[in-house]
């Protein structure tokens, strides 16, 4: 009998009754604008900024994080590569407040490390934007962000070289001017 | 002076020379283009799904099964959707989980989620519609590169299956998030 009770709790034990947390709030309306951004012509040693722009279209104020999110291949645009390094990507704000039916803007800057390795290429990555929830139906929305870098971009950081070449073709004027005029003196 | 004058120019004539071609290639435009005044969005219908009291190895099925949630596109371009999941964690103490199944199955502290969008009746590893919604994010719609994108004012309704636990321990509330998202198409 008191190994029946025994059976009868832990088969209630194990048919644990609960109510789970599967119960959220209300789906969180928002936009982000604009959805593709392509940046080209980016070089070496490069830096270049845009502005996301987030829209709150809820009744109440709303926090929203960014993150860089690698694509699978095949929902990449035709051409590009996986971005090689998220680090290239950062954000003014990785998480943002948005007050109910307004709008902010994070900015986004892309930057290239130096390398010839780098030249040429063709990249995209995207940028996710959630609101923060414990809904368990959540919404992300990705941009598209592809950047396209110079294909001679290493001339640009040989910038030094060419400095030190004008620099001596301006001293070898000089030399010239002075051998020519002390060759020039009489006796 | 006229050989001052000739070795200056002698000199810049020769500076131009080397340092021109690499100047003109440093004057390159870096161009970004948006895409207009588009912006992307998507809605969903329904955020909860009040379960009410649940057991260990047990399926529990949206009402009505697959036209529970609607997705709706809310911007101005066509979307491509996505759908991932995550573990279940306690929400006192996120040591403790259920591992989201990567194959809809269940077990021992691992639960299994589903979905199934409306008119879908052959898509999924039973071939039922119903496709196991796991940790790597997949297709939702469109799915194995046929399809469409879906366009603005686009809808696709769809509903969830949850497979509990094998075992799990009783009376701790647990929590859990699926994601829905889109990129330009």
């Amino acid at each position: 009998m008191i190994g029946g009770k025994k059976l009868t709790g832990l088969i209630a034990a194990l048919l644990v009754i609960f109510m789970p947390s599967f119960t959220l709030a209300q789906d969180i309306n928002f936009s982000v604008s604009p959805p593709e951004v392509h940046i080209y012509n980016l070089s070496s040693g490069e830096a270049e900024e845009f502005e996301l722009t987030i829209h709150n279209k809820d009744e109440i104020a709303h926090n929203f994080t960014i993150a860089t999110f690698q694509p699978p291949e095949e929902e990449r645009r035709e051409g590009m590569a996986e971005l090689p390094d998220g680090s290239w990507i950062s954000f003014s704000s990785q998480e943002i407040e948005v007050a109910a039916n307004s709008e902010a803007n994070v900015t986004v800057a892309v930057a290239i490390p130096r390398g010839q390795k780098w030249a040429g290429g063709d990249w995209e990555t995207w940028l996710g934007v959630a609101a923060e929830s414990s809904d368990l139906l959540a919404v992300r929305l990705y941009v598209r962000l592809l950047v396209s870098t110079n294909p001679t971009m290493e001339a640009r950081s040989n910038a030094g070289l060419v400095a030190g070449i004008v620099a001596g073709i301006v001293l070898l004027g000089c030399g010239c001017y002075y051998y020519f005029r002390r060759k020039a003196k009489p006796g | 002076m006229k050989v001052v004058i000739t070795s200056i120019v002698v000199a810049i004539i020769l500076a131009l020379v080397f340092s021109l071609p690499a100047l003109a290639q440093e004057s390159g435009t870096i161009t970004i283009t948006m895409t207009g005044v588009c912006e992307i969005s998507i809605s969903l219908d329904k955020a909860q799904w009040p379960l009410g009291n649940i057991a260990s190895d047990t399926e529990y099925t949206t009402i009505p099964p697959i036209e529970w949630c609607t997705l709706t596109v809310e911007g101005n371009c066509n979307v491509n959707t996505f759908i991932v999941g995550e573990d279940a964690e306690w929400v006192d103490n996120a040591g403790y989980k259920w591992t989201l199944s990567n194959d809809g199955t269940n077990g021992e502290n691992v639960y299994g989620l589903w979905f199934r969008i409306s008119g879908d009746t052959t898509r999924g590893p039973l071939g039922d519609g119903y496709v196991p919604i796991t940790k790597t994010q997949d297709e939702f719609w469109p799915y194995g590169g046929s399809g469409s994108s879906l366009a603005p004012g686009a809808t696709k309704q769809f509903g969830l299956k949850l497979l509990m636990p094998t075992y799990f321990v009783g009376g701790r509330d647990m929590q859990t998030q699926i994601t829905i998202s889109a990129v330009a198409a």
